[in-house]
This record gives structure tokens, sequence and C-alpha cells, in this order.
């Protein structure tokens, strides 16, 4: 088994927006990132799937628990500003909305460049412009866009940009946050397969946070489900998809929609199992590389 | 008979409607531009035109009106006034510039500061900003004036610049508020950029439109400033010659009925102020229609 790359240790986080109001997004997730692998992370609006993914890029610090990056605490300031440069060349961040993750007054050569200015790496390939040529291309963006404005592209256009941003640095890791959601369906399978060739590519690792559960399947090699803050179910995602425990899991996996009219009429309507008690729940592996979450009681 | 008169068409409008009142586009303010170009370049060029000393006594000629030799006449001194209204404009116009150019570097440092700082720095820094705003300038004014010394241009540029940048770092540290929680400014701090760095790249461009207005209304404020205080006797020496401080002759000119000291500083002093709030204003509607057309 390779090792891992990212490590979860009981991980929580509790937002405080009001003075008596607390919002816990994260309750004890322990799980762990192989090298090299694409992991998936999927569950309902709110589930905490995006929190995680902040978590793991240093945007929140977790209520507790801890976050191993190559056995670097992520939680710990004194570490991770020792591992500072490390940490900020080997992770990054792909966001949801591409509209809103490109500066509007900045030409896209300077945004795709942005990572090599900020680290001052000199550009392998001569010049920034260069370089920014280079990486579009290898997004499937032609040399034309490198003076346009994020304006003046395509939703799908500007996602490819953010991710010729991410990959400029040649991360190790990429925590890519619902890329697909704000695309056109089309899109979202151009921009899947690209994921899925830069990763053959490259070969990172790469923490793919969707709700489309189709979308999982066809890129993700582990899959993990999360509801109300934890994880309930991890598995290989063939297992998941062929074998689910968790009653949430076969849940989510009945409401997948089937392009046949006949078919979906005859689905009786998605009803999520009752939540989780509150009560502290621990994964269980039931059969190899396969975790389920189980109340105490319930065993 | 026509076919027009045998068939009623249903429907249709026999005149055409009448174009929609059209909003009348902001013209730019062309004449303002203008005469404040000649204005500066004047004040910048102004030794060229005239061969006097504007510093010059020429006690034989005093109190003459415009006209002749003097275009626009003499003060009680006997000094030439249109050699000292470009040399006076020069230090007025410099007084303008400079003390904007301090105000606006502490606004945006301190506005943007506070904008990316932790919740309880943020309100430190914003109480501290608003117990400044709230005594009046002049007294802060006079205060540092006395601190200062002997007042030189430069000294009172500095001294009005570091009392006004007050409500320009309330609005840039707004903008800022709401910036850095945008996804390309996270991005950038994932990547490791440093404060300067986002504040350079993705701060800066994004509020120097809204500021742009209160940066020109700056320069007129810091001119205005300048006159009442030279006006006042607080501000410069009689001996250093700037419109305010040619106003502040003008009690003992009015006693002698020589309308032309007091008028022409005025004019040329009032001018000025129009034009750049002309300005300022054309800036500040272009700013508002590009955000009511996003």
């Amino acid at each position: 088994m390779p090792d891992a790359l990212v490590e979860f240790q009981h991980l929580s986080h509790a937002f405080r927006p009001g003075r008596h109001i607390v919002i816990k997004a994260l309750r004890d997730v322990s799980f762990s990132i192989q090298k090299g692998e694409i992991f998936g992370l999927v569950g309902e609006s709110g589930c905490g799937k995006s929190t995680l993914a902040r978590c793991l890029m240093n945007i929140y610090q977790p209520s507790s628990g801890r976050i191993l990056y190559k056995g670097v605490d992520l939680c710990d300031g004194k570490a991770r500003r020792q591992h500072r440069r490390m940490l900020q060349r080997e992770r990054q961040l792909i966001f949801q909305d591409s509209a809103s993750s490109l500066n509007p007054r900045m030409r896209v050569e300077r945004i795709v460049t942005e990572p090599l200015v900020i680290q001052r790496i000199a550009p392998p390939r001569g010049s920034l412009r260069a370089e920014a040529e280079h990486q579009l291309r290898s997004v499937g963006l032609d040399a034309s866009c490198l003076n346009k404005t994020p304006v003046e592209l395509s939703g799908s256009q500007r996602q490819r940009v953010s991710i010729a941003r991410a990959l400029i640095l040649e991360p190790e890791l990429i925590v890519a946050d619902e890329p697909i959601a704000s695309l056109d369906v089309s899109i979202q399978a151009q921009i899947v397969t690209l994921f899925k060739h830069l990763q053959l590519a490259h070969g990172f690792t790469f923490l793919f946070i969707a709700h489309d559960l189709s979308m999982v399947r066809y890129l993700c090699d582990r899959t993990g489900v999360m509801r109300g803050g934890r994880l309930v179910e991890l598995a290989p995602t063939r297992e998941l998809f062929s074998n689910p425990l968790h009653p949430y899991t076969q849940a989510l996996l009945s409401a997948i929609p089937f392009p046949d009219p006949l078919r979906e009429r005859a689905r009786p309507a998605f009803s999520a199992p009752p939540p989780e008690p509150a009560r502290e729940g621990a994964l269980v592996e039931v059969t190899p590389d396969h975790f389920v979450l189980q109340s105490p009681s319930c065993t | 008979m026509t076919d027009q008169d045998r068939f009623a068409v249903v429907g249709i409008l026999n005149e055409e409607p009448a174009p929609p009142p059209r909003r009348r586009p902001s013209r730019a303010p062309v004449l303002s531009a203008l005469l404040l170009a000649l204005i500066v370049l004047g004040c910048c060029f102004g030794g060229l035109m005239t061969a006097k000393d504007p510093a010059y006594m020429d006690l034989a000629n005093t109190n003459l009106p415009p006209g002749g030799e003097f275009p626009f006449g003499t003060d009680t001194m006997g000094r030439d006034i249109f050699s000292m209204i470009w040399s006076g404009g020069r230090v007025s116009l410099f007084i303008g510039f400079a003390s904007t150019l301090v105000s606006t570097l502490i606004a945006v440092a301190f506005g943007s500061l506070s904008g990316m700082a932790p919740g309880w720095l943020d309100a430190l820094l914003m109480r501290l900003t608003e117990i400044l705003l709230s005594v009046p300038n002049l007294l802060i004014v006079v205060f540092l004036q006395s601190l200062l010394g002997t007042p030189s241009p430069a000294g009172i540029a500095l001294v009005i610049g570091v009392t006004s940048w007050t409500s320009m770092a309330k609005v840039i540290r707004t903008e800022v508020r709401q910036l850095r929680n945008s996804d390309y400014v996270v991005a950038a701090r994932c990547m490791g950029g440093g404060f300067f760095h986002i504040l350079r790249l993705h701060l800066a461009p994004n509020f120097v439109s809204s500021i742009m207005f209160m940066v020109v209304m700056n320069i007129r404020g810091a001119i205005v400033a300048e006159s009442t205080l030279s006006f006042m006797g607080i501000g410069l020496p009689l001996d250093t010659i700037s419109w305010g401080s040619m106003l502040s002759l003008s009690e003992k000119a009015l006693m002698t009925q020589s309308w032309w000291v007091l008028l022409i500083p005025g004019l040329f002093l009032v001018a000025t102020l129009l034009c750049m709030t002309n300005l300022g204003n054309a800036l500040r509607k272009r700013v508002n229609q590009r955000h009511s057309n996003l």
C-alpha cells in the first residue's frame, strides 16, 4: 500500500457566526489520501465538504484534530511556518466559481503566471509568457487567450485558466472544490476528462469534491461520502457504487438520474434516511478498504 | 380608393413611436480640464511670461489698478500681482498635490491594513480613525504647525496631508473588506502572496476607481485649507507668496478700495477649485455608470 500524502485525524471544525450559535461543520473526520490517487468526496450541500477542503488549504483553522501533510501538522502554526514555502508550492486549490476566482482586472497571462511571480521561481521555459502559453496549451487553450481578461472568456475557458494556474507550480496535491458544479453538462465532461488526462500526465494527488455522483464514478479511485459533517462511508469507487452499505449512501446512489423517462417515473421519491444520531460513531472496516460509519449501539 | 382606406389594419401604429427619453450622457468636462491645464501650465512656466520679480516691492508703483505695465495691477506694497499669481499658484498647487499624495498614501496603507486585519485589530484601527475624524481638523493642524515651527510650503503640505486621510481610509477599508473574501484573493494567499503583493495586484486596481473622486476632492480641499490658514495668519508667512497669503492682504486692500488685490487671486482660486470639482464629479459619474452597467 502506498504511503499517505494527507492524513486527517479526528478533524472537527465549528463556525461561530453569533454569540450563541455554533455550527458544527466537521465532526471527528478521520481518513487519509494516498499519494497519487484521485480521491472523490461527495455529499449534499452543507455537509462540510468545502470546509474540509478549506481546512486542508489552511484557509480555516480547525477547532480540533490534526491534518498531516507529508508528516507536517498543518494545524500547528509553528510547523506550518517552518514548511511554508513547501506547502505553498505543493498544494493548490481550484474553486467552484471560476468567475470570482480570477481577478477581473488581470490578463490571463498574468493570472496563470502569478504563482511563479509570488514564489520568485524563474520560468523554466525562458519567459513568463512562454510558460503561460505552455500551461494554457496543456489545458486545451491556445495562445490567443493570453491577452484576454476573464470577462472575455467563457465559463469553461475560465475554469481551464484556473486549472492552468494551479498546475504551473507542478504541485503534489490539487484540491478542487466543486470545480465542475458551475459548468454546463457537456463542458463538465470535457473538464473531467481533462482532469483525468492531467492526473495521468503529472501524477499529482487529487482531492475532487463534487455532488455529481456519475462524475465521481468516472474519475475517482476512492470515494468518501459525507453527511452532516461526518464521513459516513469510504471505499474504492467501484466497491462503493456496486455495494453501498450505509443507508445514506444507498439513498444517494438511488437518486442518480438515469436518461430514461419511463424508468425515472417509476422510481420512488428520494427520501434521505434519518440523520445520524449525535452520538459518537466510528468508521468500521467491513470488507478490506471499505469503511462504514456505525454507531456503537448498532454493533 | 386606396388600399389604405379600404382596410383598417388592426394593431398597426400609424406613427413611429417617439424614441424613449434618453438620459443625457454625462459629457466629459472638456472646458474644466482645459482651464485647469491652462492654470497649471501658467503656474509652471509663469516666470517666462513676465520679467518682474514677484517679491520685488516697487514703492514707486503701489496700489495701481490693472492695466499698462501691470496687467493685474499692484498691491499695497507695490508687488506685481500678475507675476505673483503665477508664482503663488505654484505654491498653492504644490501644497494641493503634495498633501494629497501624503494623505492618499496614508489612507491606502491604513485602509488596506485595517481591511485585511483580523476583527479586533480592524475595530481598533477604525475607532482610532473615528477619534481623529471627530476632532476638528483645524485644531490638529494648528497643533501640528506649532510642533513643526516655522511654516514652509512643504511643512504645510505635510500637516494638511496628515490630517485629511481619514474618510478616504474608511472608504478603502470598506472596499478591501469586500474584496478580501473574493476567491482570487484567497487563491493568492494560498499561493503565498504577501500583503503588498495582494495590495498591488488585487486590491488597489479594484478600489482605485472608487477613491479617484476623493483624491481629486482632496487636492481641492488642501488648496482651500492652505488659503484658509494663510488668510487667518497661521499658514504661510506673508513673504511666501501663495494664493492664500495673497488673499490675507485683502483687508488692507479693501480699505484703500483696491478691489483687484482681492478679486484677482480669489478669481483664480475659485476657478481652479470649480474645475477640480467638475472633474471630480465627472469621474464619480463615470464610476457609477460603470457599476450600474454590470
